[in-house]
């Protein structure tokens, strides 16, 4: 039996008890379906209603998680770790930042507090080295607070234990994977005819909740 | 209106309880599978989404899933939810505990790999001088063996090596092998190594379930029913004889209580629920053996080397890709010598990328770097077998419930030296194996993926002829309450390094023969 048909014989198992079949009212009598239009019924037959994606109708708030200081300095390590290049949207192009700042907000404290933490001694460190903040710093000034920040990674589960490197590390991968698997990245790699590797702007199979448990 | 009654209640629908089913309904056996979960559907269930239309990105919910290293924000809704089902270890030994609820369990997303295990497993305590042996040999589980690879239709290379068996395999054509893997196999063979390929459950559609290969099978009979969403907290017994006589379950959606009563109880909810099951029901564990000997695999360590002439784009065609694989190749004479039991396969592959964190760069610097090496690399990792130890064990945590009500299981596993020193002998010698060929290492680590990552978790209910020392004896049956079994993972005495699906399957199948001629006899 094919797997579809075995799915679909499981499904017909009767599913209704007992007493609530004897409890049933007498079936209504065939009437014609309700006329479609602004007040008209909807049914199963019905095609569903063209919606779209609220971040083509809106921007988002940001930054919710980082203060102004913190979210300029993110957005300038954004541009550093992922610039645009070979004609692919960098992390600024797409909205890494703001997704980030969002996702924190939503995060557990330890990642709340590694970025925090990171944004934070990037700003003191420029302002010490350079005297003014991390996003206003030229590439040059950038790379001498960055470099000695970062870290070879050999097994994934291995970040830095050293919270400054730690951070870098978290953030260059987290801005890749924002960077990636956006929106901006899928339609460069559409317009080059390519599909991403992996998840990068490719499309995917997503599981919807399956039978969930209400309230 | 009275219940129905059933001569066996099967607890749990993923492999171990689809054999178990199709076995005994098609013995004209009653049958009622209690499954913890509901049922999917993959047309209804599953739709086609861009990474950039999810809610998180990709990224996922943060914090859903902590300790499944194999969920993504795709697949999040189907594993179990820790927040409710938990369980518990201590801060020091992490465990990653992967559980499917669905009707057909793990066994509608297990990778496929189809081995068997030789008696360099069964027979371990005889080459080690240390452990214990099975009570069964590859010998007594051959004949299941292949009558299961004939259900899966597995595809594999026979090579007549005594710690590889070879089985029932459909023919398979392989596609000529990349220059880079030939110098990989010519190498390995100089050193002893014998070279394969993996094997692989074709099943059917790409499935290779109990959903499509056993239910099916035991619903015609129509001595089968599937009930969804059946939370089993108890299996009940006779007070009298002692014997099991059916189980209380809750419904997921209702919560509300029932019972079912049955002959015969064949538990198969994966391993550790089902040790779980047991220790809460307080049965079958007058050895007090019941919960020790966790075991699963090592999946890790991680080679990555560059082959020079096909750097920065300039592979000639046939110089990359492909695969080979290198069954267990350590520890099978008693006059080896090593710091270290046990043994591992490894996996090389040909024509893949350098990941961006191998190199301590960034930005544009970064993204050449990782051009150069792309499509020129090579990379091994293995398979391991841990060692089973008395020590590494579950238990009840009392204080704390699942959504359910019922205790959790506080998990104690942690690693020992000998996977230390198995894991860096097979990064040495993968390592070795790039340089003789001329391929310097970009990457390389000894680390592996704590406990349970492998998602093959085995033991805590052991089989053995030693009632004091053992759960079950060597049919999977209780020794202490005859008419309940034991069929899915908890039944393993090693683990060896090999996936345990075939074996899981042989060993319920051969289980719920005896159990089905034992009922037969009237004995249970």
């Amino acid at each position: 039996m094919k797997r579809r048909r075995f799915i679909q014989s499981l499904a017909a198992a009767p599913a209704v008890p007992l007493v609530a079949q004897q409890a049933a009212p007498p079936a209504p009598a065939p009437q014609a379906a309700p006329p479609g239009g602004p007040f008209g019924r909807t049914g199963p037959a019905d095609p569903p209603l063209q919606t779209v994606a609220a971040d083509l109708a809106a921007q988002p708030v940001a930054p919710v998680f980082c203060n102004a200081a913190q979210f300029a300095a993110l957005k300038k390590l954004g541009s550093l770790l992922a610039p645009p290049l070979a004609g692919k949207p960098g992390a600024l192009e797409a909205g890494a930042p703001e997704f980030l700042d969002f996702l924190l907000s939503v995060s557990p404290a330890e990642s709340q507090k590694l970025y925090r933490d990171g944004l934070n001694a990037l700003n003191a460190q420029a302002a010490k080295q350079f005297k003014v903040p991390f996003a206003e710093l030229n590439a040059t000034q950038a790379d001498a607070i960055l470099r000695p920040l970062l870290s070879v990674i050999p097994w994934v589960e291995d970040l830095p234990k050293e919270p400054a490197h730690r951070f870098i590390a978290q953030a260059q991968r987290d801005f890749r994977t924002a960077t990636q698997n956006s929106r901006e990245w899928a339609a460069a790699n559409a317009n080059s005819g390519r599909r991403g590797r992996g998840f990068g702007g490719g499309i995917g199979l997503y599981w919807l909740p399956i039978d969930p448990v209400k309230g | 209106m009275a219940a129905k009654e059933y001569d066996v209640l099967i607890v749990g629908s993923g492999h171990s309880g689809g054999m178990a089913a199709n076995i005994l309904a098609e013995k004209g056996i009653s049958c009622l599978m209690l499954n913890a979960g509901p049922q999917a559907d993959f047309a209804r269930d599953r739709v086609a989404k861009p990474v950039y239309e999810l809610p998180y990105r990709g990224f996922g919910e943060p914090g859903r899933h902590p300790h499944i290293y194999q969920a993504t924000e795709y697949n999040a809704n189907q594993w179990v939810d820790e927040r409710e089902v938990p369980y518990t270890y201590d801060a020091d030994k992490p465990y990653n505990w992967v559980r499917v609820r669905l009707v057909g369990g793990r066994s509608l997303f297990w990778a496929r790999e189809s081995f068997r295990l030789s008696d360099f497993e069964f027979k371990a305590a005889d080459l080690e001088g240390t452990g214990d042996n099975w009570p069964i040999s590859h010998a007594d589980l051959d004949p299941y063996y292949t009558r299961v690879e004939g259900v899966f239709k597995v595809a594999g290379r026979k090579e007549g090596w005594p710690q590889f068996p070879d089985g029932n395999f459909v023919e398979t054509n392989y596609p000529a092998d990349s220059q880079t893997i030939k110098k990989v196999i010519d190498l390995a063979t100089k050193r002893g190594i014998g070279c394969s390929k993996g094997r692989s459950a074709q099943g059917q559609n790409g499935l290779a379930s109990s959903i499509n290969l056993l239910l099916p099978g035991a619903l015609a009979t129509g001595k089968l029913d599937i009930v969804p969403n059946a939370i089993v907290r108890e299996i009940t017994t006779d007070k009298k004889t002692g014997l099991a006589n059916g189980a209380h379950f809750v419904d997921r959606h209702s919560r509300r209580e029932m019972h079912v009563k049955a002959r015969v109880v064949v538990v198969a909810a994966g391993c550790l629920e089902s040790t779980r099951l047991l220790l809460n029901s307080g049965i079958g564990n007058s050895s007090g053996v019941m919960g020790h000997y966790l075991i699963d695999q090592i999946y890790g360590i991680n080679v990555v080397a560059s082959v020079p002439e096909a750097m920065n784009g300039k592979a000639p065609q046939g110089l990359m890709g492909g695969s080979t694989f290198m069954p267990r190749f350590r520890n099978l004479k008693k006059t080896e010598k090593r710091n270290f039991i046990k043994g591992y396969c490894v996996r090389i592959s040909s024509g893949g990328n350098a990941n961006p964190e191998y190199f301590a760069s960034y930005g544009e610097e970064l993204q050449a770097k990782v051009d150069s090496y792309a499509g020129a690399c090579v990379s091994g990792g293995i398979y391991g077998e841990r060692v089973p130890r008395f020590e590494n064990h579950v238990r009840i945590n009392k204080d704390v419930k699942d959504a359910y009500g019922i205790p959790v299981l506080h998990i104690n596993a942690k690693d020992s030296q000998n996977e230390l020193n198995l894991a860096k002998d097979a990064a040495d010698t993968i390592e070795e194996l790039f340089h003789e060929a001329g391929w310097p290492t970009i990457s390389r680590t000894e680390r592996f993926n704590p406990p349970g990552y492998s998602i093959h978790e085995l033991g805590t209910c052991r089989m053995g002829d030693n009632p004091k020392t053992s759960v079950l004896n060597k049919f999977c049956q209780s020794h202490d309450v005859k008419n309940l079994f034991v069929v899915d993972g908890a039944s393993f005495v090693t683990c060896g390094w090999q996936n345990p699906t075939m074996t899981i399957l042989a060993l319920a199948m051969r289980a719920s023969e005896h159990c089905a001629e034992q009922m037969r006899q009237r004995n249970i």
